[in-house]
């Protein structure tokens, strides 16, 4: 049937004979409107959906009321209305819909039909479009109800007709039942007349109060009175031609087939040439069987094979009648196990059947019968229709001069279109709630979000019970819950859902998908479809106003958004994960596709003024006509640009992405918010915003790292529990991490952005959580690559000096592929990290992680070699390619002191003196002895604070640190300062030490000339503010000094007192000498120790090697100077807007008694849950070199891979843009149309429509 | 199953045409005295999924094309096209578009689409003859490449495997349809009429021994 215009539509033709090719959905309706039909309705549903839709096309020039009902069930009672009212009814819905129908379906037998009522229910064997398959003719014998079943469109045409006067003469509802095989093929039907005029015309409805009022004592009559009715059924389906015979007249073997069956089971016989040989009866009517006839058929049969899908339902009728009847007759079919018991019956299966029943040989092809598919636990393969995604066939073999195999081709389910708000709204909804959330899916197109990437479906029972399922959960698990329901859904049975939520007061958030359309049966209206797209229908009704039905159901927390303004959805979405108990968010935007098109069934047309937030604000506003990808912003990062290659090969995890997502808010200039483009410079009014926060290359964090680290990875990683991958980021990065995670003065954390919205993010203490996980790992999960060493060269190199700087430059040069031999004076590796920094802080054992892990890449350590002793630089330098110095600075700095006490009576003396490391190294050793007394230290920096810290451990009366800096001006990390102060240390800001007195000591107090400058020449003593404060050891922490004569001996440049180097490549003056760390002056830091090992690494490897080789490694830039704000920091703004600020994380730490009594490292790891959550708050401020949410997040099918390239390809993409609203790159810009018809993009940097 | 009975299996990517093909095919040959019947399996396949359709031309009830039944088998996908591969027989004439829709499957799963010349040489290996073409860029040569399936018909037409003129399919596609987009769809039908006669049949692999 050629599809056209209403008028002249070919099913309304009066034509008698003409031929059309027919799906059977239209036969059926033909059928309706021949047989003179006065109402039609019905709720769509595959296999069914195109008789509704057929008569919501016709219902005007037929003069018939219509309906898209708003369930099956009140489908079924509006059209029962009309037909106690007079008129010919017809009722379509899908299988699964005729239950939920069921209440009225059971009690019409009773009441019985005034005019015709037929009610069509399209089965589905084989589950092809449905989550199961039932057999409805059993509703005929359960309700008592007639129940025809065409095996043909021909027969389905004749079949509506007669229904009609079937329910007539029976005064029962009749059931149609198509199956999917029968409603969506097409053939030839040819038309019978319309012949309206014998038909009813609705009389109005007649009061029979004895009829229609099923009052017990009426249903016990009615009940028996259902009997006289069926018999008239049964009567007038004898007269029929619902059955027939074809073949011989005789003979011992016949096949009896019903239903589509009984169609392919004609063509199988006329394939094999069986048509004149084997008779083959064929039921249209299953109930009530045409007994009579039956009987005269199968007398003096021997054996019958009955086909019929899904249930025995009339081989068991038929054995019933036989036995009633004294007929011996072998029957062959389910119960013998020659057939299956459930699923389509396709040709070969049929033709194995039947040659089998037949005795004659099988064709090679065809399969064998199962044994006995009643009680088969696993479905035979014979009968399983080859899925879409395989070719059939019971093996898989490769195929010739390909490697595939057809069982293995890529499978292609479908998917969510292109611009689909729905897959905004679960991307939403998910970057809030997470994946640890359980969601609840419902009936429509919206159902495929529920497999990856979208994630969003832990359940999908039937229509309306994503809601009912999340809030029983919801209720069990005191956990919140997520439900998604369609309009059309909420509508058919989600508001009784809703108010029982609310009733119950179920912590669930309940999702409203409203696009205004039921958009997966085929763009039928929905009550929430615009009044204004129904106009032209002639159905113009009013909208339903979502809200307001929420609102009366008792929901006090409603909001709507449109999915595509991601901002604002997910700010929605964040307050609701906040509120307790029942809520509601609309994500209501229409559905593109319907949009885009005639609304298929009821010729709605495109809404005029659907709302649309984007053209209503400006609808003169260019639209872009693609979206493309910035090869230059996508899949890059600020680490690559520096030399770095990302090697992660998992993705950017779930979270990460959902990280950025959720920062959305943060990072997007409130200016450049849709709304508010008009007001922005850079954007065009009504259009997407393209100027957005700026996103910088490198997040402030990684910027200001000594070592460059990609610290928005590694906490993805740790907040998506892929700890692995987090270890990998981090050791490929960090030589030392194990030590570093608990030392480092932490420049990423004061930058932090995350610091501006609450606190900063714990960076490390989640690289600590990292290393600590690994350590509890049996095996150590060390990943291949960040210790990987290029293949051996041969040259040798000679690093003097073990500490981080030196340690640094071993490992560095090892993965360079050197041999490398570390020597140091002190028996173990370490330096100043052994000697210089307590155990509570970091104990040694942990710090043998570290050593040992450069070790085992094969650097050689030779411990008690002491430069200028037992080594000799002029030597090593000729017996190596190279020799790398990290010294350090191991001479503390003295000051002079007025030694007042030199006047003293004989015999007594001033204060002991000693220098930091010196005191830190004995109280590292383990023979400390106890502290004598008071103890004061001078100083501001951490070996001031772990000199203060370790004397109360040593049994020191007090501690007390004397410095001339601030609270905030102090180099000392503010964490140790404050775990020092609750420890019991006193300190004296702004002082300095005027002298030594008996058993204590004369401070003053001071000011700084600049402020700022706090070099000690800069403070001035404050007259009179002097004081004495006791103290039996004094200790100078003020600063260390590289080994002068060490350095006069080297024969190299000395700046000041320390070793001068290039600060980028660490090349000291003599060749092939190279230098790192504290003996050169560097940043005092142990990060930035070994970041500038690593650094003279790389330079001494270019000097011996060539800058190409040395390239492949590259070393961490040298961060910039922190200013304030750091560099590339985007606005943030501070706010209730992103909820309540969010606490970081602290390790569990030791209580003070038992943390003074011993060397107990202080501080513990984070949980795992502690750590999962703390990384989680990292916003991911820069670009990322391996993301792509777009694909995995998103997971819009306009993506593509070209190579190693994410394209979008332009004839699916339909330009909704909510992928560069997300893209954490933003490396999605939309192109426009230009006047001249070529492309113009608009890149970041502004549009150019 | 007769042996005047024709059984065509088209198959295709949800939104290509392969329903409104085998419709095409159907009309054209009911319009011209034969007997003809579709068969469509469709719910969620219109949302990009895999979706196949069946035109049985001759005497019979069904719309079946069953394992080793299909005597056309026209591809709009090549991908799609091996997935019948069950489908065909040692006779079947094949029309495969060369132009590829990859899976999203595959995009999420980071693995390549097949060698085009890969899958139709597999299709050669069982089927009578295959023959491949680009109908995408003929019909975005001609007007839009949503005439894709107008431009298969007419190559299709042009190889001689149907019992319908080339004028019947052309009277088809004039009488379906949105008519803003018949002519647009006859300029493909005839492109691809043209371009069956310059079609060479892919090779069968060499099997290995």
């Amino acid at each position: 049937m050629s599809t056209g215009e209403t008028p002249g539509h070919p099913l309304l033709s009066a034509e008698a004979g003409r031929v059309e090719l027919l799906l059977g959905n239209e036969a059926i309706v033909r059928g309706a409107i021949e047989a003179g039909v006065g109402f039609a309705c019905g709720y769509p549903g595959t296999p069914s959906s195109e008789i509704t839709d057929a008569f919501a096309r016709l219902s005007p020039a037929l003069g018939i009321p219509f309906e898209y009902s708003v369930n099956e069930k009140i489908a079924l009672e509006s059209a029962y209305g009309a037909c106690l009212a007079g008129a010919r009814a017809i009722v379509a819905m899908k299988h699964l819909g005729l239950l939920y129908a069921g209440d009225p379906l059971s009690t019409m037998p009773y009441m019985g039909t005034t005019a015709g009522l037929v009610i069509v229910s399209g089965g589905d064997p084989s589950c092809l479009t449905s989550p199961n398959e039932q057999d409805q003719r059993h509703l005929g014998d359960f309700l008592h109800l007639p129940v025809l079943d065409p095996p043909t469109p021909q027969a389905a045409l004749y079949a509506t007709r007669f229904a009609f006067e079937l329910s007539e003469a029976s005064h029962l509802p009749v059931i149609l039942r198509p199956t999917t095989r029968l409603c969506h093929t097409s053939a030839p039907v040819t038309f019978g007349g319309l012949d309206s005029e014998g038909t009813p015309r609705p009389t109005g409805f007649q009061r029979d109060p004895a009829r229609l009022l099923p009052l017990p004592q009426n249903a016990r009559r009615l009940r028996v009175e259902i009997e006289q009715r069926l018999a008239t059924a049964r009567a007038l389906i004898e007269t029929s031609t619902l059955f027939s015979r074809q073949g011989p007249a005789q003979g011992p073997r016949a096949i009896l087939a019903a239903g589509v069956p009984a169609a392919t089971s004609a063509d199988v016989l006329a394939a094999r040439g069986l048509t004149d040989t084997t008779p083959l009866l064929t039921l249209a009517a299953v109930h009530p069987l045409p007994e009579s006839w039956l009987l005269t058929q199968l007398k003096g049969l021997r054996e019958l094979l009955v086909i019929e899908e899904l249930s025995p339902f009339i081989e068991d009728n038929l054995r019933a009648i036989c036995h009633l009847h004294g007929i011996d007759l072998h029957i062959t079919g389910k119960r013998t196990g020659h057939l299956p018991i459930y699923h389509e019956y396709e040709p070969p299966l049929l033709e194995a059947a039947i040659l089998n029943f037949l005795k004659l040989p099988s064709p090679s092809t065809t399969l064998q019968a199962p044994t006995s598919p009643l009680t088969a636990s696993t479905p035979p393969a014979p009968n399983t229709p080859p899925p879409l995604g395989g070719a059939g066939g019971g093996d898989n073999p490769t195929l010739p001069c390909t490697d595939l195999k057809p069982h293995d081709l890529p499978v292609r389910p479908p998917i969510l279109c292109a611009a689909c708000p729905h897959r905004s709204t679960f991307f939403t909804v998910r970057s809030v709630f997470g994946p640890e959330t359980l969601y609840f899916n419902d009936i429509g197109c919206y159902t495929l979000g529920v497999g990856e990437p979208l994630g969003t479906g832990d359940a999908l029972l039937c229509m309306g019970a994503g809601l009912t399922l999340a809030a029983g959960v919801a209720r069990t698990t005191g956990q919140k819950t997520v439900g998604f329901i369609g309009d059309s859904t909420f509508f058919h049975s989600g508001m009784p859902a809703l108010l029982n939520t609310v009733r119950q007061g179920a912590d669930t958030l309940t999702v409203i998908l409203d696009n205004e359309v039921t958009a997966m049966t085929g763009f039928q209206e929905s009550p929430s479809t615009p009044v204004a797209a129904l106009v032209q229908a002639g159905r113009a009704r009013s909208a339903a106003d979502i809200e307001a039905i929420v609102r009366a159901l008792g929901v006090d927390h409603i909001e709507t958004v449109d999915p595509e303004d991601l901002p604002t959805a997910l700010a929605a979405f964040r307050r609701a994960r906040e509120t307790t108990g029942p809520c509601v968010v609309i994500a209501r935007r229409p559905c593109p596709v319907s949009e885009g098109r005639v609304i298929s069934a009821g010729g709605v047309a495109p809404a005029p003024n659907a709302p649309d937030a984007k053209q209503a604000s400006a609808p003169l506003a260019p639209q872009p006509v693609t979206f493309a990808i910035s090869e230059d912003l996508c899949r890059t990062c600020g680490r690559e640009s520096a030399g770095h290659r990302c090697h992660q090969e998992t993705l950017v995890p779930f979270e990460g992405a959902m990280a950025h997502a959720r920062s959305l808010e943060v990072i997007q200039s409130p200016a450049c918010a849709p709304s508010q483009a008009e007001s922005c410079d850079s954007c065009t009014p009504g259009t997407l915003p393209t100027h957005r926060g700026e996103r910088p290359a490198t997040a402030p964090c990684a910027s200001l790292c000594p070592l460059h680290l990609c610290i928005q990875g590694y906490a993805a990683h740790i907040a998506s529990g892929d700890h692995a991958q987090a270890l990998e980021l981090i050791l490929d990065g960090l030589p030392l991490p194990d030590s570093v995670c608990r030392v480092c003065h932490k420049p990423c954390e004061d930058s932090c952005v995350r610091g501006d919205l609450d606190e900063p993010v714990a960076i490390n203490a989640l690289k600590r959580f990292v290393m600590d996980w690994a350590a509890r790992q049996e095996s150590f999960p060390l990943p291949a690559q960040s210790t990987r060493c290029e293949a051996d060269h041969g040259r040798r190199v000679a690093v003097l000096g073990a500490g981080p700087a030196g340690l640094a430059a071993a490992h560095g040069l090892r993965r360079r592929g050197y041999s490398v031999d570390l020597y140091d004076a002190r028996d173990q590796a370490g330096g100043l990290l052994r000697h210089g920094i307590p155990a509570y802080r970091l104990p040694p054992e942990v710090l043998d992680r570290d050593v040992e892990r450069i070790l085992e890449m094969g650097v050689r350590f030779h411990g008690g070699q002491r430069l200028g002793a037992d080594l000799d630089l002029d030597t090593l330098l000729a017996e190596s390619d190279g020799v790398l110095l990290a010294l350090g600075a191991g001479e503390g700095r003295r000051l002079e002191f007025p030694s007042l006490w030199a006047e003293a009576p004989a015999g007594t003396t001033g204060p002991l003196i000693v220098d930091a490391l010196t005191w830190l190294e004995s109280s590292n050793d383990g023979q400390a002895p106890l502290a004598p007394g008071h103890v004061l230290v001078v100083g501001g920096g951490n070996s001031a604070i772990d000199s203060a810290r370790t004397a109360l451990r040593r049994g020191a009366a007090s501690a007390t640190l004397v410095c001339l800096e601030e609270r905030d001006e102090m180099p000392a990390i503010a964490e140790e300062v404050t775990e020092a102060q609750a420890e019991g240390v006193v300190i004296l800001h702004r002082r300095r030490v005027r002298g030594l007195l008996q058993g204590s000591v004369e401070i003053i107090g001071v000011a700084p000339e600049v402020v700022g400058d706090l070099r000690p020449a800069n403070f001035t003593d404050t007259a009179g503010s002097d004081e004495t404060l006791p103290a039996e050891q004094l200790i100078l922490a003020v600063g260390q000094v590289p080994d002068g004569d060490l350095l006069g001996s080297a024969d190299v440049r000395v700046n000041d007192m320390y070793l001068a180097i290039d600060a980028h490549t660490g090349a000291t003056s003599r060749d092939r000498l190279f230098a790192a760390g504290d003996l050169t002056g560097g940043d005092g830091t142990v990060t930035g120790s070994i970041a500038a090992g690593l650094r003279a690494a790389w330079g001494l490897d270019q000097a011996l090697r060539g800058e190409a080789a040395a390239a492949a490694l590259p070393p961490p830039p040298i961060p910039p100077q922190p200013t304030a704000p750091p560099p590339g920091r985007p606005g943030v703004e501070r706010g209730d807007r992103h909820g309540p600020p969010g606490k970081r994380r602290h390790g569990a730490e030791l209580g003070g008694r038992e943390r003074l009594s011993s060397f107990k490292e202080v501080v513990s790891t984070l949980t795992e849950e502690e750590a999962r959550a703390e990384a989680a708050r990292c916003m991911i401020c820069g670009l990322c070199g391996n993301c792509r949410p777009c694909l995995d997040l998103f997971g819009c099918p306009a993506f593509f891979m070209s190579g190693p390239a994410i394209e979008i390809d332009p004839n699916l993409c339909v330009s909704c843009g909510v992928c560069a609203e997300f893209c954490p790159n933003e490396a999605i810009y939309p192109v426009f149309a230009s006047e001249e018809g070529t492309d113009t993009a608009g890149h970041r940097e502004g549009v150019t429509p | 199953m007769s042996p005047s009975t024709l059984r065509i299996l088209i198959v295709g990517v949800g939104g290509q045409g392969v329903l409104s093909a085998a419709r095409h095919i159907g009309q054209a040959a009911l319009d011209h005295g034969l007997e003809a019947r579709i068969g469509q399996i469709h719910g969620l396949s219109q949302r990009g999924g895999s979706v196949e359709s069946t035109v049985v031309l001759g005497p019979g009830s069904t719309g079946f094309v069953s394992m080793g039944q299909a005597d056309v088998l026209l591809a709009l996908e090549p991908l799609e096209a091996l997935r019948a591969l069950a489908r065909v027989h040692g006779e079947t004439l094949a029309l495969v578009n060369r132009a590829t829709v990859i899976p999203f499957s595959q995009t999420l799963a980071g693995a390549s689409y097949p060698s085009v010349d890969g899958l139709l040489g597999g299709l050669a290996g069982v089927a009578g003859r295959v023959y491949g073409l680009d109908a995408t860029a003929l019909a975005s040569e001609t007007g839009s490449p949503r005439s894709l399936n107008a431009a298969m018909l007419g190559t299709l037409c042009g190889l001689d495997c149907l019992p319908l003129a080339a004028a019947a399919l052309r009277q088809s596609l004039a009488g379906a349809g949105r008519p803003a987009f018949h002519p647009m769809n006859l300029a493909a039908f005839d492109a691809g009429l043209a371009t069956a006669d310059q079609l060479e049949p892919t090779a069968p692999p060499t099997r290995q021994a």
